[in-house]
């Protein structure tokens, strides 16, 4: 392992798994992969009170933890890999982060302990096992700048045999579980938006009924069907446009509810809602043409009338 | 003329306002049904797989999901010794990792889920072709199940061998193994690509490189249907204090409370904004058609139409509109459903069979219900504004005007 990080001069950054969500092999991941924390906690004998031997060394503790067994800085800890607590070591807590939300852990509980590697590594050695201790999960590695991630990785891949190197950019891309969430919103969207839009529709065509015998009169005194047309549209744009703003700032205003509610629920810094302006500018693009659009097609059933229709009674 | 074809004859005198009318409360309605199928649906789903197999109890090392806490230790004797309570009618030791297998046909490592089961002859698969784990082979070959996904991507047939490394720094350049392949299975947790093989107890740990530890992952459980679920994880816990021992139903219920807890939100949050719009869209179609009525309202209340009977009109109209709405959403709720059900399984890893949106009864008398309360208050406002209606004046001014 130190060889081969050498070799890639790697700079040990937490790597962000991709995890998928429900799988057999997530449920069955070793406890290599995913809990050496975990296999830790199990056997977490937290002494709150005890200032920590300063020897010790020092680990990291996540703020769910931290609250569970009432740990604070400088806490004393002692962690085992084994089920029932033996050769348990001390460990000093050094500080309390907050995890970095994972949208795929939602709901779990973030019990968690970061360890020096080395740390890690002496805690799970084993003594029929010398090779223990040179095992890792996987390397984090940051490029220079320029560097091309994918033919990085393809010569990883061809000079060492079993690796599997994947660039990040690659794992979020196509079919990552946040592109699939996307793509659900989004199909959200536009059912929702046909919805608005066929309510928008029966809206204008009782709003120019209304109008139908002022529309008459117009027509009587002289204005042109284009021009019954054109001040249609340019209400239509108005009510559209004052919608689509007013439905920004009601969704800017309550996102921060939304998210305070959710943060609170799962316990986690997770951002559920955030509108930003390119999403803005999206509402407003749809909203805008969806409402002119509507309110043109039921004025035009209107002038397309003779004039003695409209005014009829 | 009853209130029903009088409202039927109030809707189609105006048909494209009634279409369009009909047509949101559809879209709407749609994706309402839509929303309540999710809020149950992974949970159903997941149930359903779950209870697919023979096994009810499900025993790990410790209260984190079936396979991601420490191994149990001691497998054999355990296995003898729950097998051997009355309440308990069989139990299986599984072992769950991954392997590389060579494919033949791009010449490339692909990385394979393995797994083993103790006894060899059951397993949470289901066997389509050939036969069960057998005996190793006079060659060697070590017996193996394969899904049809390995099946189609290595080109192998039952009969055939498979070539098996272990895909740990500390197993590889060791010599593949030789597997003989038994037969096809299905596996219920397998996801879309997943390409995966079984096998037994002692050629897995060859794989791994390492002798059998004697451990497991998991271990299945059936009860004993003379005893029942409840009796056998008594009965287990009893005689194993330190394993944590898992219904179907507590699992699912874990489930339904961390992984599948989002989408149970998100169901809650559009249904209660579907359910404002539809309240939105109704109230306002309704309130409007009253206005533009009020001297027909006024000349049917002179006339002698009760203000009961009114209201009974209005009612009646926005029952037609909200109940042809309603029932026209639900065909195309249906179709939402599978284009978002596929949208969503796409998720990466997910078991293949794991649906989201999942019918049950329940979700379809919520709906009726939900929108059927919608239709009832929408016309709250209209009727009242109808009831309260000065027929005299109204009248006048339709005179005047």
């Amino acid at each position: 392992m130190a060889a081969l990080a050498d070799r890639l001069e790697t700079n040990h950054i937490p790597s962000l798994p991709t995890r998928p969500m429900l799988s057999r092999r997530l449920l069955s991941l070793s406890p290599a992969r995913l809990a050496p924390l975990a296999l830790a906690i199990a056997a977490v004998l937290a002494s709150a009170a005890t200032p920590a031997d300063p020897s010790s060394p020092d680990v990291l503790v996540s703020r769910q933890l931290a609250d569970a067994e009432g740990l604070d800085v400088g806490s004393e800890i002692r962690l085992s890999a084994s089920r029932t607590g033996e050769d348990a070591q001390a460990f000093r807590v050094a500080g309390i982060y907050e995890p970095v939300p994972d949208p795929v852990r939602l709901g779990a509980q973030r019990l968690e302990v970061r360890l020096h590697l080395p740390d890690l590594l002496t805690l799970r050695a084993q003594p029929d096992d010398p090779a223990a201790t040179e095992r890792i999960d996987s390397l984090s590695v940051a490029l220079t700048g320029g560097a091309d991630a994918d033919a990085f990785a393809r010569v990883v891949s061809e000079r060492s045999p079993g690796l599997v190197a994947v660039p990040m950019a690659r794992i979020s891309r196509d079919d990552g579980v946040f592109v699939v969430l996307d793509r659900f919103h989004l199909a959200i969207a536009i059912v929702t938006v046909l919805a608005s839009t066929v309510f928008l529709l029966a809206l204008m065509i009782m709003r120019a009924d209304e109008r139908r015998e002022q529309t008459g009169i117009m027509r009587l005194i002289g204005f042109s069907r284009r021009h019954v047309l054109g001040e249609a549209l340019v209400e239509g744009l108005f009510i559209a446009l004052a919608g689509a703003i007013a439905g920004v700032l009601f969704a800017a205003a309550s996102q921060g509810l939304i998210n305070l509610f959710f943060q609170w629920y799962y316990d986690t810094a997770l951002v559920f809602v955030r509108v930003t302006p390119e999403i803005a500018w999206r509402c407003v693009a749809i909203a805008a043409p969806a409402g002119v659009l509507a309110g043109f097609v039921a004025t035009w059933a209107l002038v397309r009338r003779e004039i003695t229709a409209l005014i009829r009674r | 003329m009853s209130p029903l074809a009088l409202a039927w004859r109030g809707l189609t005198r105006q048909p494209a306002r009634a279409i369009l009318a009909i047509v949101g409360i559809a879209a709407v309605g749609a994706l309402l049904f839509d929303m309540l199928l999710l809020s149950r649906g992974l949970v159903l789903s997941m149930e359903r797989i779950l209870e697919s197999g023979e096994f009810d109890i499900r025993v790990a090392s410790s209260d984190a999901l079936p396979g991601m806490g420490p191994k149990i230790e001691g497998r054999d004797a355990l296995l003898a010794s729950l097998t051997a309570l009355p309440d308990v009618e069989r139990t299986v030791a599984l072992s769950f990792g991954t392997a590389v297998i060579d494919d033949p046909r791009s010449g490339r490592r692909t990385q394979i889920s393995l797994s083993a089961n103790e006894p060899r002859d059951f397993g949470f698969w289901t066997l389509i072709d050939g036969s069960t784990l057998g005996e190793t082979g006079e060659d060697g070959r070590r017996p193996l199940l394969v899904n049809r996904v390995l099946m189609e991507r290595a080109g192998v047939e039952t009969g055939d061998t498979l070539f098996i490394s272990g895909d740990r720094e500390g197993h590889l350049g060791r010599e593949p193994l030789a597997f003989r392949i038994d037969g096809i299975v299905d596996m219920p947790f397998d996801s879309r690509d997943e390409a995966s093989a079984v096998t037994t107890m002692g050629s897995y740990f060859e794989v791994l490189g390492a002798d059998d530890p004697d451990e497991a992952d998991l271990l299945l459980v059936t009860s004993a249907p003379s005893a029942g679920t409840l009796a056998a994880m008594a009965a287990i816990e009893e005689l194993e204090p330190d394993l944590h021992v898992f219904s179907t139903a507590q699992l699912v219920a874990r489930f339904q409370a961390t992984e599948f807890s989002y989408f149970r939100q998100v169901a809650f949050v559009l249904s209660s904004i579907t359910l404002v719009f539809a309240f939105l869209l109704v109230s306002t179609l309704l309130t409007v058609s009253v206005n533009q009525r009020f001297g027909e309202i006024a000349a049917l209340r002179a006339l002698g139409f009760s203000r009961q009977r009114v209201v009974l009109d209005l009612l009646c109209e926005s029952g037609l509109m909200v109940g042809t709405g309603g029932l026209l959403a639900l065909p195309l709720g249906f179709g939402l459903a599978r284009w978002l059900d596929e949208i969503l399984r796409a998720i990466p890893g997910l078991p293949e069979k794991l649906h989201f949106f999942v019918y049950e009864p329940r979700a379809l008398t919520l709906y009726c219900t939900l929108m059927a309360l919608t239709g009832v208050l929408a016309a709250a406002y209209p009727v009242i504004l109808a009831a309260r209606l000065p027929i005299a004046r109204k009248l006048r001014n339709e005179v005047v005007s």
